[in-house]
């Protein structure tokens, strides 16, 4: 596609209008007052954060992945549509490298990595906080690009409810319902989702890509559909003046298609995959400390069916055997909060449990995972405050130590600058695809070592009413990455071979304006570099851009959005790129009758057929939603 | 008048070599017709290697079925012969021998000198299995005539012929060693190392060998390098040595001029090499766009250069002496999920590719 003159001019007066929404308060909806949100993360004071609250995007039909992109330092791969798979990069590392919690417990993929984010339900989530850097010290081992925080929607003491049903192209379905009420002594909220899509779109494709300005042709996409439910069960109970329990039960079960890439599509390889997770604690606060402790598990199971290593096939023919995998952890947990004196506060960490895959193609495997940490709050003169941190993590084999160091400096008490310095290191256990998964042209190797990272950042925030502005820098070295390097004969194995240097920056301003608008841009740029040989790190884009102006009114809402990604590397030589790609998005809405809110939204306004993702998965072109939602 | 002026249309043309027109597609047999091993999982044709020869072309077939992790060997491997400006079915060769075990898996096919054909079958990629051969065919009688066993411990990749020997690479360690033409055994001397550069915990193969002039080249491929090497036929001795590309070369092809092309998969390039005396020295003289990254085989015909590519389901019709450097002039698409491997030009507008997707030997025409 050839470049377009008009992306300068997009990409200007969308960043002069931009913006986050706050979210206004709808008749008839019960908003309960939590006083000031946090900008970061609890875990991970100092380090730099996002919050995506979610309520900013009702009227608008948004994945996991779609709302990750509002954040800089923020990747996500998809493979092609909605429904299908995606994951999360942040600040250039990989998916396994960015790890995952659902209200605090850690989620893996079916394959013991990389979680996949379309089987996460937006609806059932409050906001997610986006922490970047190298955060093993406060996340646990793995998280050598950050840690994305899922928040679900929180247990209400009073009846409330609300409903939301769309409809639009490619056969797209959602619908959503929450309900939360008084339970006993204490709270509760039920949340479902259900998604459907046929995922036939067409797209356009130049059949003979080496001629320049060669034409594109039209195809369709097939086998690409979709279909997920999800649920969300959340229990408070008060035990005491200062002690609660809680419990969290959550559930997916999905089943697509796997389409393929364009040049060789698979239209017989089918998917279904089933997982939740159960989580149980009892917090309890007394004399200034606080205590928790908590049990939790999850377990994911995979099948596929009609896929063989280079293809697909006759899914209960004899050599087209159906793959199941199963993954699983257990873990408990207890955290104690201690006051040493006025202006510190230690936080104490005590974690063990297991780790379990099952497959065909793994085997059955185990290990445990211990973990001790500790960490300081220190509040310092000046307006300066210090977080030191020490991790120490063993995942089956591999034992390691992940300490980290955070600063802030504010100038006074309310003052809206503020300054923040972070430094970290830790490691990545190898996942259980990476050690044992033989399959197609992909080798094992249960020889693997972790891989290392060190990072630095600093970053200053501006915080008024009027404006938000914040900015960080930061440098990572990654040493014995797991790369996929070829293996004898025809195949690919995983090494310890790779050596890379990612640094970046990141920005972000947010501006309420006039007439209940709120203007938002973010930018990232990424320099990632394979320190052995100087060549770009594949998959990486340099250049990302956000921008939004959304508009949250009593009766009226609506929003434009532009995504900007500039081209990527698709090689690890920088001879094959990714091209840019430009996406434009509106959505406007009126309340209709009493809490009813109607919406209509349209994404790839530029309707560019021509998208493909990182593995040429191609993308959609135009499409439209409407989406009717109520909260009583 | 009008027949003077076709007259000179026609020496203005220069004469030039111009082949029957190609049919659009010749459809390769069935697994059931490639006697397998079990009547009830047949395998698939597989196309891989092509070469003319006694007025023909030869195609090398796998004859496997798609496996986990590798492809099986689901019969005795095959050469199929064809008249491309035919539609007549393709006349079978069976390479397996009385056991059907004899040969499995053949890759290249090539024609020596004197015109035999001779491909190398690299079994089920253990080193150890007797399926690991060289075969010989005529071409005038379609009849297998030699067979060599290889070593243990080697398994075949590419095939050069010359007048005493038939040189193969290990797809292994990195090693071309010899087959005796007279003896038909192998020889006894150690194989020759062609290494090129790679790292710490990778691996080096041979891409492929290939007679080219009075020379052997051996093409060395690598995750992070490749190179060409330039040796002695009958001794194998290496005489030069030169850097092609920044990984992954897959195959080479000689110019008629002596010159050498290389592409490179991993970076998707194309390179010349020029011999001089006793050095090689290379170029890149072309980037292809690298979207659907898959450059498979290259060959020449005259100074017009074909390349497939099995990603994009495509072949690419070159011109070297374009004005600016070496340019892509025409592109051939061959539908989603063609697969296409190996291409062989029938004159400098015409090549036919084999198609390991759909079984099939396709088309290409730029006239």
């Amino acid at each position: 596609m050839p470049p377009s003159r008009a992306l300068g001019r997009y990409i200007i007066s969308l960043a002069l209008l931009a913006v986050p929404a706050a979210r206004a308060q709808e008749p008839g909806e019960t908003i309960e007052v939590e006083g000031e949100r946090p900008k970061g993360s609890t875990r991970a004071p100092g380090a730099a954060g996002t919050v995506i609250d979610l309520a900013q995007f009702g009227g608008e039909v948004r994945s996991v992945a779609e709302l990750l992109l509002t954040a800089p330092g923020v990747s996500v791969h998809s493979l092609g549509g909605p429904g299908q798979a995606a994951t999360l990069s942040l600040r250039g590392a990989s998916a396994d490298e960015s790890l995952v919690f659902l209200d605090g417990i850690p989620l893996q993929g079916p394959g013991g990595g990389a979680v996949d984010l379309a089987s996460l339900p937006a609806t059932l989530l409050d906001r997610m906080v986006v922490s970047r850097g190298v955060l093993g010290a406060r996340f646990g081992a793995g998280a050598l690009g950050g840690a994305l925080e899922l928040l679900p929607r929180a247990a209400r003491s009073s009846w409330t409810g609300g409903a939301e049903l769309s409809a639009g192209s490619f056969g797209t379905r959602r619908a959503a319902f929450d309900l939360a009420m008084p339970i006993g002594s204490g709270s509760a909220i039920v949340a479902l989702q259900g998604d459907r899509t046929s995922g036939k779109f067409e797209f356009a494709r130049q059949i003979t890509p080496e001629i320049a300005g060669a034409p594109y042709y039209g195809f369709a996409r097939e086998n690409a559909d979709s279909t997920r439910g999800s649920g969300l069960a959340r229990i408070t109970q008060q035990l005491g003046s200062d002690t609660a329990i809680d419990l969290l039960l959550q559930g997916s079960a999905g089943n697509r298609g796997l389409p393929g890439s364009a040049g060789a599509p698979t239209t017989r390889s089918r998917q279904s995959d089933r997982g939740g997770l159960a989580g149980l604690g009892v917090r309890g606060d007394s004399d200034g400390f606080a205590w928790s402790a908590r049990a939790s598990g999850r377990i994911d199971g995979i099948e596929m069916r009609g896929l063989q290593g280079y293809g697909d096939c006759e899914d209960g023919t004899p050599d087209c055997p159906r793959l199941h995998q199963t993954s699983s952890s257990a873990r408990g947990e207890g955290e104690l909060i201690l006051p040493a004196g006025s202006s510190q506060r230690l936080r104490l960490l005590l974690s063990g449990g297991g780790e379990w895959v099952r497959g065909g193609y793994t085997g059955a495997h185990r290990r445990e995972v211990l973990a001790v940490a500790a960490s300081d709050d220190m509040a310092l003169p000046l307006g300066f405050s210090l977080h030191p941190a020490l991790r120490l993590d063993k995942v089956g084999k591999d034992a390691g130590v992940s300490p980290a160091l955070a600063a802030q400096w504010r100038p006074g008490p309310g003052h809206p600058l503020q300054l923040r310095a972070a430094w970290g290191f830790s490691f990545r256990a190898p996942t259980f695809s990476e050690l044992y998964l033989e399959r197609g042209g992909v080798a094992p190797n249960p020889d693997l070592e972790p891989e290392h990272a060190w990072s630095i950042d600093a970053g200053a925030e501006w915080r008024t009413a009027l404006l938000t502005l914040s900015g960080n820098v930061f440098w990572s070295t990654y040493r014995d990455l797991i790369l996929y390097q070829l293996f004898p004969p025809g195949r690919v194995k995983p090494l310890n071979v790779g050596q890379a240097r990612i640094a970046g920056l990141e920005l972000q301003i947010v501006v309420p304006l006039p007439g209940r608008f709120i203007g938002e841009v973010s930018y990232s740029f990424l320099d990632a570099v394979n320190r052995r040989d100087g060549h770009s790190l594949p998959y990486r884009s340099p250049h990302r851009v956000f921008a939004r102006l959304a508009h949250r009114g009593d009766r009226v809402e609506g929003y434009g959005e532009m995504s900007f990604t500039s081209a990527l590397p698709r090689n690890a030589f920088d001879t094959a790129f990714v091209d840019r790609a430009l996406l434009l998005n509106a959505g406007a809405g009126v309340r209709t009758i009493g809490p009813v809110w109607l919406d209509v939204e349209v994404k790839n306004l530029l309707d560019d057929r021509t998208l493909e993702d990182v593995f040429q998965y191609p993308l959609p072109g135009l499409s439209i939603a409407v989406i009717a939602r109520a909260r009583l | 008048m009008k027949r003077i002026a076709l007259l000179a249309l026609i020496a203005a043309c220069g004469g030039k070599y111009q082949a029957p027109p190609p049919v659009d597609s010749i459809a390769l047999p069935d697994g059931s017709q490639l006697k397998p091993y079990d009547p009830a999982q047949p395998g698939q044709a597989r196309p891989q290697g092509l070469a003319q020869a006694a007025g023909r072309v030869y195609v090398t077939l796998s004859n496997q079925r798609d496996g986990d992790p590798y492809p099986v060997n689901a019969g005795p491997g095959f050469l199929a012969a064809f008249v491309p400006s035919t539609s007549a079915p393709p006349m079978l060769i069976d390479l397996g021998g009385a056991d059907g075990h004899q040969c499995q898996n053949p890759g290249s096919v090539r024609a020596s000198a004197d015109g035999y054909l001779y491909s190398p079958c690299s079994g089920n990629f253990t080193g150890t299995d007797t399926a690991r051969a060289i075969v010989e065919v005529n071409p005038l009688s379609n009849t297998v005539t030699r067979r060599a066993a290889i070593p243990d411990g080697r398994v075949p990749n590419g095939i050069a012929a010359t007048a005493r020997k038939i040189w193969t690479g290990d797809a292994y360690t990195t090693t071309v060693f010899s087959i005796d033409r007279a003896t038909f055994t192998a020889d006894p001397t150690p194989p020759v190392p062609v290494d090129c550069e790679k790292t710490a915990k990778g691996f080096s193969y041979v891409a492929d060998v290939m007679i080219i002039g009075v020379d052997l080249y051996a093409l060395c491929g690598s995750d992070i390098s490749g190179a060409l090497y330039r040796l002695d036929p009958d001794t194998g001795e290496v005489k030069a040595k030169t850097t092609v590309g920044m990984t992954n070369p897959t195959e080479l092809a000689g110019l008629d001029d002596g010159r050498i092309l290389v592409v490179n998969t991993g970076d998707s390039t194309l390179w010349l090499v020029t011999p001089s005396g006793g050095t090689l020295t290379s170029q890149k003289v072309l980037q292809f766009s690298g979207k659907n990254a898959a450059l498979q085989d290259v060959r020449a015909f005259g100074h017009i250069v074909f390349t497939v590519n099995s990603a994009s389901n495509t072949a690419q019709r070159i011109d070297l002496d374009a004005q600016g450097g070496p340019k892509v002039v025409g592109e051939a698409f061959f539908g989603l999920g063609a697969n296409p491997y190996n291409i062989l030009p029938l004159d400098d507008t015409q090549a036919i590719v084999s198609n390991r997707g759909t079984n099939t030997i396709a088309a290409a025409s730029w006239k």
